[in-house]
């Protein structure tokens, strides 16, 4: 284990927030707005921390468990994501299905702590959630498999996503280019962005990810914020490794090159949902189909 | 021009993709003008490489279906006052699921096919092609909308382009134009026939031409 | 060279094409047609007549090659072709609504064209341009259909145009197989696309990919050629469209397709070893042509639709004809020219009778015989001939046929034949008689008959007679000749 590694972990623990902030920031400016400060998702975060929680009679344990195990769920998984062409703090051959596995225990505790609760309105988001996420799988894990094959010999995500660099561009840039658009849609569809899902609104029939959360208060809310901010840099370092392929091995380029692709991908989501209207929800699927149709044509143009 | 051959091919097939999955009849006719601009490109970075004869025909194909084509059909619609595709007889998703079947039933074949050994740059123009003419029939049969049809007729029409590249690389100019002149004049006279139809009966709806039977 | 005046049977229905366009009234364009065809098809006889008298004709360039299939073929188009463009005057002449000048123009143009794209397919020698030929009499054709512009008659455009076109795109497929197989055997240049080209290296070709060229090449021609079970725009297209065209549609342009797949026959044949491959498909296609158009016409009502499913029946016929080895190949050839006679015959009466009842709907039809004597004549004495009663030709060409078959020992080939044929033969011959004899069901005008209307009746008619009876030396040579290049020769 090198010395980067633990200090990528750690950044990307403390900057995901950032994300969402410039995210929002962006938003605001395209709309002509000042907007909330930069740091605005993190004085959330530890406003809700210092706030009790409020458990309805109708929970159980489970319902109290969810946030946590989702935010432990995601943290796990962000320890396999390399960044800036440095490998990452754990890594072992096939560590990509952990990663996919891992996000997807986290949406699964989300979605028996929302089932829990017993509110139609949940139990709803719940469903779409599990309907999204069942179409959105396929399209990241083959968006993966495609690139460990543009970059041969390489079956951990730290050593296939290091891999990716000048020469593999030159050699498979199309299926590579196909794999990272099909990553952004996923990134979208996870992260319940704009065209897929609309973090802004409040309307209950519309929502997916937001009304899952509407019972969580205090901590469990603060967990829920911050597990989704570490998902988006987990989905984001991806798409970042494989659009920005500086690997010169000097550490420092690589990491300021990976750390402003992470910052103009969150500007490119602002632009987006500036810019886009929400989907219809009998789209969605189509939409995710697309993105999975994308990663099997990648995988397909490196097959043969 | 390895490169840019795979290129080009992965973006017809992402535009296929893309035609399966779209409803707005104007959309449609612009994916279907860009696969056109690109199968006109196909010529100039293929084995015989860019000469007097591959530069006049890129530009004679990439006029006809970049340019006049989306003009005619948009045209024909223009009257009728339609634009999109409604409830089309393989829905979008379902459309898109078959578009990856074809794909990999492309791929199958295009190494199946008992072709005469193509050159390593066009390994993937053959099963791009099949791909691109079998998605051309897909939309054929699927759409209800005489518009989408011809649009699935052009795409079938640059597939078979895209595969005549391919095996038989140096066709004489004389039948490439002829070939040119027909599908152009199929154009225009199923534009014709679209905006008679509008005409005739209000709408373009293919399947409700049904009153002859038996 | 004298193979140069070859050009010229493709330039002159194209001049005529455009002078169509500079005419200045509906008379003059249609009495321009009824005048200018037959004597463009005069002349190609006399090139027709030059290709059997002395060997076949090649332009420089080699892209027209007019050898005894082609010049056979050439000469059944220039009659049909002939006898549709003098009917056409008598047809539109005898219109409720006479042809607008508008309408008069784009069908004489479109007439010309088609006929100088179907001479440009049977002309062609190099297999390419054959294609583009065959697509060309497509979309000239098309809009000969809804030259009256009604509902039902676009449907049956739409349908021609998009099922047409997307069959014989298939063709191409095939064509550019072919062609790439004759090239991995080629030193280059550009013949490999010619088929004298092509023939000439056939057993080097490379079997696997001649036999998927051909798949290609039979569903795409097939298509276009009414196979079934690729026919489902015939029967719109040839009840839609004017008589006169359904009788071209019928008389040739079915013919047309089946002419490009018969090119090939002898390549594939020659490529695959003489194995017979090729043939077997063609008796498949043809023996379910003839069973389905069989079970179509056994339920028909309309007059128009019947001649169309008995045009699938006859073109799985010559299928069948042209499967069953040399002889079978001899008599498709001579059913070709049988078929295309009769059935023009067959549309103009229906065309005529139509315009009499005002309908084509075969239960309104009754007592055709005292209604009109000639045309209704006309119209039982080709459907007469149709079902294959001696001593018309058409019997005469399906008893060769038979009889091929049992030479080859097909005798399944045998037994379905002939049930199908069976099965048309009670049918059409009910719809027939139910048409020709009862009482008239409006009492009809009185019409003068013209001395062409009468020839128009007579002249088929006691053609198909006199072929019938007796074949003279000539024409049965010509029919062998044509039959010999079916078997692979080379001239």
């Amino acid at each position: 284990m090198r010395i980067e590694s633990a200090v990528h972990f750690a950044a990307a623990l403390v900057l995901a927030p950032l994300l969402l902030g410039i995210i929002n920031r962006t938003k605001a400016l395209a709309a002509g707005r000042a907007g909330q400060p930069l740091l605005q998702p993190y004085f959330d975060i530890i406003k809700l921390l210092r706030k009790g929680a409020v458990y309805s009679r109708t929970t159980t344990w489970v319902f109290r468990l969810g946030p946590a195990a989702g935010l432990a769920a995601v943290t796990l998984a962000l320890a396999f994501v390399p960044f800036g062409g440095a490998p990452a703090l754990l890594a072992f051959s096939g560590d990509f299905l952990l990663v996919v596995y891992l996000l997807a225990a986290a949406r699964f505790a989300t979605v028996v702590a929302a089932l829990d609760t017993g509110s139609s309105f949940e139990g709803m988001g719940a469903s779409r959630e599990v309907q999204f996420s069942a179409l959105a799988e396929p399209a990241l894990l083959l968006g993966i498999i495609a690139v460990a094959r543009a970059a041969p010999g390489a079956a951990s995500l730290s050593a296939c996503l290091g891999a990716v660099d000048g020469r593999a561009w030159a050699a498979s840039g199309p299926a590579l280019a196909l794999a990272a658009a099909a990553w952004l849609i996923v990134f979208l569809a996870e992260n319940a962005r704009i065209p897929v899902d609309d973090p802004a609104t409040h309307l209950e029939l519309t929502m997916i990810h937001e009304v899952m959360v509407l019972d969580h208060g205090g901590p469990d809310l603060a967990y829920i914020l911050y597990g989704a901010a570490l998902k988006m840099w987990v989905l984001g370092a991806l798409l970042a490794a494989v659009l920005v392929p500086v690997r010169t091995g000097a550490w420092a380029v690589d990491c300021a090159a990976a750390a402003a692709g992470m910052i103009l991908l969150a500007v490119l989501v602002g632009a987006i949902e500036s810019s886009m209207a929400r989907l219809r929800l009998v789209r969605v699927p189509q939409l995710l189909i697309a993105a999975s149709a994308l990663s099997v044509l990648a995988l397909i143009l490196l097959m043969r | 021009m390895h490169g840019m051959t795979d290129g080009i091919m992965a973006a017809l097939l992402v535009l296929n993709l893309a035609l399966l999955g779209t409803s707005r009849l104007a959309f449609c006719i612009t994916l279907v003008a860009a696969q056109g601009v690109l199968t006109g490109l196909l010529p100039l970075v293929s084995s015989s490489g860019v000469t007097l004869r591959t530069l006049f025909l890129a530009a004679a194909v990439i006029a006809l279906k970049g340019v006049v084509f989306p003009r005619l059909l948009s045209n024909a619609i223009r009257g009728a006052d339609v634009r999109r595709e409604v409830e089309p007889y393989v829905g979008w998703g379902l459309s898109l699921l078959l578009g990856l079947g074809l794909l990999g039933i492309s791929f199958w074949l295009g190494a199946k096919l008992p072709l005469p050994a193509a050159a390593p740059e066009a390994a993937l123009v053959v099963p791009g092609a099949i791909c691109t003419i079998l998605i051309g029939l897909l939309v054929i049969v699927s759409r209800k909308k005489a518009v989408t049809q011809v649009a699935g007729y052009l795409v079938l029409e640059n597939g078979i382009a895209a595969f005549g590249l391919a095996v038989v690389p140096d066709v004489p100019l004389l039948i490439e134009l002829g070939i040119l002149l027909d599908v152009f004049v199929a154009v225009f006279v199923m534009a014709i026939m679209i905006y008679r139809i509008s005409q005739e009966f209000d709408h373009i709806d293919a399947d409700r031409l049904s009153a002859l039977k038996g | 060279m004298p193979g140069d005046v070859l050009w010229l049977v493709i330039a002159l229905p194209a001049a005529g094409s455009l002078l169509c366009l500079a005419l200045p009234s509906a008379r003059a364009i249609l009495a321009a047609t009824a005048a200018g065809v037959p004597a463009i098809a005069t002349a190609s006889g006399a090139v027709v007549w030059q290709v059997f008298a002395q060997g076949p004709l090649m332009t420089t360039g080699r892209w027209l090659h007019l050898d005894a299939l082609s010049a056979y073929h050439l000469a059944v188009m220039m009659l049909i072709f002939a006898l549709s463009s003098v009917f056409a005057r008598v047809y539109f002449g005898a219109e409720p609504v006479p042809l607008s000048r508008r309408r008069a123009r784009r069908f004489g143009a479109l007439w010309y064209g088609a006929l100088a794209a179907m001479a440009l397919v049977v002309l062609s020698n190099n297999l390419g341009i054959m294609w583009v030929g065959v697509e060309a009499t497509t979309l000239l054709t098309a809009f000969l259909i809804c030259l009256h512009v009604s509902p039902v008659s676009l449907e049956a455009t739409w349908k021609y145009l998009i099922v047409c076109s997307v069959g014989v795109a298939f063709a191409f497929m095939g064509t550019l197989l072919m062609g790439s197989a004759a090239a991995a055997c080629s030193l280059g240049g550009t013949q490999f696309l010619n088929w004298t080209y092509v023939h000439d290296i056939a057993p080097r070709l490379d079997p696997k990919v001649v036999k998927l060229a051909f798949i290609f090449l039979l569903v795409g021609y097939g298509t276009k050629a009414g196979l079934a079970p690729l026919h489902s725009w015939l029967p719109d297209a040839h009840s839609q469209a004017p008589a006169p065209v359904s009788a071209l549609f019928s008389g040739f342009l079915l013919n047309t397709a089946l002419y490009c797949i018969m090119r090939f026959i002898p390549i594939v044949e020659m490529a695959t070893g003489n194995a017979g491959w090729s043939r077997g498909l063609l008796v498949f296609f043809g023996l379910f042509s003839i069973l389905l158009a069989a079970a179509f016409i056994l339920a028909q009502h309309d007059l128009k639709r019947l001649l169309a499913y008995h045009s699938v029946e006859h073109l799985g016929i010559i299928a069948v004809g042209l499967g069953l080895g040399p002889l079978g190949s001899f008599a498709a050839l001579f059913h070709t020219l049988n078929h295309s006679v009769c059935k023009a015959l067959g549309f103009f009466s229906a065309g005529r009778v139509g315009q009499i009842y005002g309908t084509h709907d075969m239960r309104r039809i009754t007592g055709a015989l005292k209604a009109h004597a000639l045309w209704g004549a006309g119209l039982f004495g080709s459907i007469l001939a149709l079902i294959g009663l001696a001593p018309f030709a058409i019997f005469l060409s399906e008893f060769l046929i038979v009889k091929a078959a049992a030479e080859t020992r097909a005798y399944g080939t045998l037994v379905i034949f002939l049930a199908g044929a069976g099965v048309v033969f009670i049918g059409a011959l009910r719809h027939a008689i139910d048409m020709a004899w009862g009482t008239p069901a409006a009492a009809p005008a009185p019409r003068r008959t013209s001395v062409l209307e009468g020839a128009l009746v007579v002249a088929p008619l006691a053609l198909l007679l006199v072929l019938g009876l007796w074949m003279p030396r000539p024409f049965q040579d010509m029919l062998s000749s044509a039959a010999r290049i079916l078997g692979g020769a080379a001239q």
